[in-house]
């Protein structure tokens, strides 16, 4: 009788930074596997096929996710090779791997439906595609691969713009230049990553690491154009003037306000404008980078998302105690399990079914309370599944010198108002059909800019997905001409 | 990358003029917007008026007043490249026949503006007339950099009297209004002076746009530190203005705003001005 192989119910861990020594700087607070416990970890993985594996019918950029791993593990005694074979498969589907490693939701996703979930833990497939990521870019592994990716074209299938140097963009970018297009992304700040890098902490994506994954899009061809605003310094009819096709990928960028009493008080920001300054302008190093950032004792952030999270846990990093404020309770917090868990390890605190109703401030016009309406919630869902919640009419008054609001975004209109002919929804997001084209022929749009608001990962799934319909489109535009 | 500096003039004892290569702007760039601008790595994002676009690059008065213009002043020559600047920002205003157009300034950044507003307003069909205020006599810039080319009537005041006029723009502005010769007014500079203005064009009914100056960062609507009173509505400076109607604004509320980093500010540059005492360039 033949002997199965032993299934291991428990994921082999990933060691972090220590609480104490994490929040003193902005250190990435995971740090990965190595080869061997990746080893461990993908071994673990029972290898559904690939016609029905439900972890790559999870991802929303569908990769490969049993090859990688059968990749990795048919090499154990040469990683150097294991991961060449690894990362090759990945590539197929997603140019930027260390970022989807590091900033899926990937228990909601890949990781989900996983079938080892059912009995134990489920393979953890975020951090194994982060070590295969890591360990290429360490070891020299990229360049290789990369000459074979390039292989496929010299640019001259055509042309294509891409505004927005975000997930959705430098993904859209990624895909075409592997077709053999000439792409060019347009970007609007000073560095590109979008999202990426005024959004999300160090402590969460390294600059330097999402840094190499953009110089590799370079590699393949892509060029960037910084400090380029569309609709302001270039028109979207110009970029059709000198494009085949046009991506859209600008993302929700403008954030949303509390319209109440003492929004413009002092030490009140937005997640935006706290993060922006901490991240791309590393305000935190301030004087020795220019750009300031002022926290006083006691912070509240407003809000439950990833964004919340960023904010607090950075704010606690300034050396603030952070209070996170959300008007509904804690199941319906839709940040990520793993950055609620850091946060409250590293002790931000949390008060439930708070809803502000007023900022009030001091003599010298700086918050010093914020005033909110205690909530009930209701056993009736809305349509986001989650329960309702109503005004009690108790009030309670919280002190804080630092307020941060994090209860999200809507797209900027920048090109929709320039661009007319552009149709865009009530909420700000454009308009587009199945393939992702908006209004205007051969311009297409992807990620937040057409959601509102969601995922890295979907914004990358949107990016791939525009870039195949860009591909057929410009093919199609090819054969007519 | 590649945006060299072409020029480099001192103004007055405060300020001093700026030319960068910046085609992707000036080949775009119109009346009433803005660019951002950084020196370096580890500078700030710095909102900058433009005082003329043209030939592929752009000029700008720049005040030495905190630790980023002090640095561009004494650490950036003729030839170097600053690490970004981008634009144009903002929306532009409406170049159109107005009649007797008037463009008010007392600092660095509406300096730049009237120039560049009035010779505009004047190519369409208007009576151009500049106010230009300074503090005093070592503050007035040299008499090719003020707006006298493009304006039909000049008037250059020092709130101390040193030069010109003695007083400030709104009192040169009061008599004009006087004289029933205002059709709209333009206008920057202080915003305890908007204010002012603000109050003294109310009462008559002129239409009243200046350049609501708030602290940015990223200059395209996407952090919200700009934001405004106006109207009783939530605007942002850098997306919405920065020529705004006077009228409109919580002149109170802007003021406290922008000087939210005062403290902060402050630090920056006694440190660096330490920094170059000990290195010996002042």
């Amino acid at each position: 009788m033949a002997v199965k192989p032993k299934l291991i119910k428990e994921r082999i861990p990933t060691p972090e930074v220590p609480v104490e020594e994490r929040v003193k700087s902005f250190v990435e607070v995971n740090l990965g596997y190595d080869f061997a416990s990746a080893l461990k970890e993908a071994e673990r993985c029972i290898q559904c096929p690939p016609e029905y594996a439900p972890c790559i019918k999870g991802c929303p950029v569908h990769i490969n996710i049993p090859g990688f791993l059968k990749a990795l593990r048919e090499n154990p005694d040469n990683p150097d090779e294991a991961v060449k074979n690894a990362l090759r498969v990945i590539w197929n589907d997603n140019t930027l791997p260390a970022v989807t490693g590091r900033v899926c939701p990937q228990e909601e996703q890949c990781e989900a439906p996983c079938v080892m979930g059912k009995v134990g833990d489920p393979i953890n497939i975020g951090k194994l595609e982060r070590f295969v990521a890591d360990y290429a870019r360490k070891h020299g592994i990229e360049e290789e691969l990369l000459r074979e990716f390039m292989a496929n074209g010299d640019g001259t299938k055509g042309r294509v713009a891409v505004v927005g140097s975000g997930p959705a963009g430098l993904t859209c970018a990624g895909e075409l230049a592997k077709m053999g297009y000439e792409v060019t992304v347009f970007e609007a700040l000073h560095r590109p990553g979008g999202v990426l890098i005024y959004g999300i902490p160090e402590f969460r994506l390294p600059k330097e690491i999402l840094d190499k994954e953009i110089a590799k899009l370079r590699e393949l061809g892509v060029e960037i154009k910084l400090d380029h605003i569309v609709g302001k310094t270039v028109t979207l009819e110009e970029l059709l003037g000198e494009y085949d096709a046009v991506f859209i990928g600008t993302g929700a960028g403008t954030p949303k306000l509390l319209n109440i009493p003492g929004i413009l008080l002092d030490r009140i920001y937005t997640a935006n404008e706290f993060l922006t300054r901490i991240n791309l302008m590393k305000a935190y190093l301030f004087p020795e980078y220019d750009e300031p950032i002022a926290v006083g004792e006691k912070t509240i952030v407003i809000g439950a998302g990833n964004t919340a999270m960023d904010a607090a846990r950075s704010a606690l990093r300034l050396g603030t105690e952070v209070t996170i404020a959300y008007r509904r309770g804690r199941e319906d917090m839709t940040a990520r399990i793993e950055e609620i868990h850091h946060a409250e390890e590293e002790g931000v605190k949390f008060e439930f079914f708070l809803n502000p109703v007023e900022f009030i401030g001091d003599e010298e016009g700086r918050v010093k309370a914020v005033k909110f309406e205690k909530m009930r919630p209701l056993e009736e869902r809305d349509r986001k599944g989650k329960r309702k919640i109503v005004g009690t009419g108790e009030y309670v008054t919280l002190e804080a010198d630092t307020v941060i609001i994090a209860i999200g975004l809507e797209p900027n209109r920048i090109i929709s108002e320039e661009a007319t002919g552009l149709k865009t929804n009530p909420d700000g997001t454009l308009v587009v059909d199945e393939n992702l084209m908006t209004s205007i022929p051969g311009v297409f749009a992807g990620g937040d800019a057409i959601r509102g608001e969601a995922t890295v990962i979907l914004a990358m799934g949107d990016g791939k997905r525009a870039a195949k319909a860009i591909d057929a489109y410009i093919r199609r535009k090819k054969a007519n001409a | 990358m590649g945006y060299v500096i072409t020029k480099k003039e001192n103004l007055s004892a405060i300020d001093f003029f700026m030319e960068v290569e910046a085609p992707h702007i000036a080949r775009s760039w119109k009346v009433g917007q803005f660019v951002v601008l950084i020196p370096d790595e580890k500078g700030e994002r710095v909102p900058m008026s433009v005082y003329y676009a043209k030939d592929g690059r752009i000029g700008m008065f720049i005040r030495r007043h905190g630790k980023t213009t002090l640095k561009l002043w004494y650490e950036f020559e003729v030839g170097d490249e600053l690490l970004s600047v981008t634009g144009p920002l903002g929306k532009p205003i409406e170049v159109k026949h107005y009649g007797n157009v008037v463009f008010v300034s007392d600092a660095v950044c509406a300096q730049a503006e009237s120039y560049a507003t009035l010779k505009a307003m004047k190519e369409a069909g208007n009576y151009t007339i500049a106010i230009q205020t300074f503090e005093n006599e070592a503050n007035v810039y040299p008499e090719r950099y003020l707006a006298k080319p493009v304006a039909d009537e000049h008037y250059l005041t020092t709130e101390d009297g040193s030069v010109g006029i003695k007083g400030h723009y709104l009192d040169v502005l009061r008599e004009l209004i006087e004289k029933d010769k205002v059709d709209i007014v333009f206008g920057g500079g202080k915003l305890g002076s908007l204010k002012k203005l603000a109050e003294l064009t109310r009462p008559y009914g002129i239409p009243t746009i200046v350049t609501v100056r708030q602290i940015m960062v990223d200059g395209t609507g996407m952090c919200g530190s700009c934001r405004v009173l106006y109207g009783g509505e939530i605007k942002f400076a850098c997306r919405d203005g920065p020529m705004m109607d006077a009228h409109k604004i919580d002149w109170d509320d802007a003021i406290k705003r922008n000087a939210r980093f005062a403290e902060q500010e402050k630090i920056a540059r006694e440190r660096y001005m330490a920094e170059l005492r000990a290195r010996g360039v002042v």
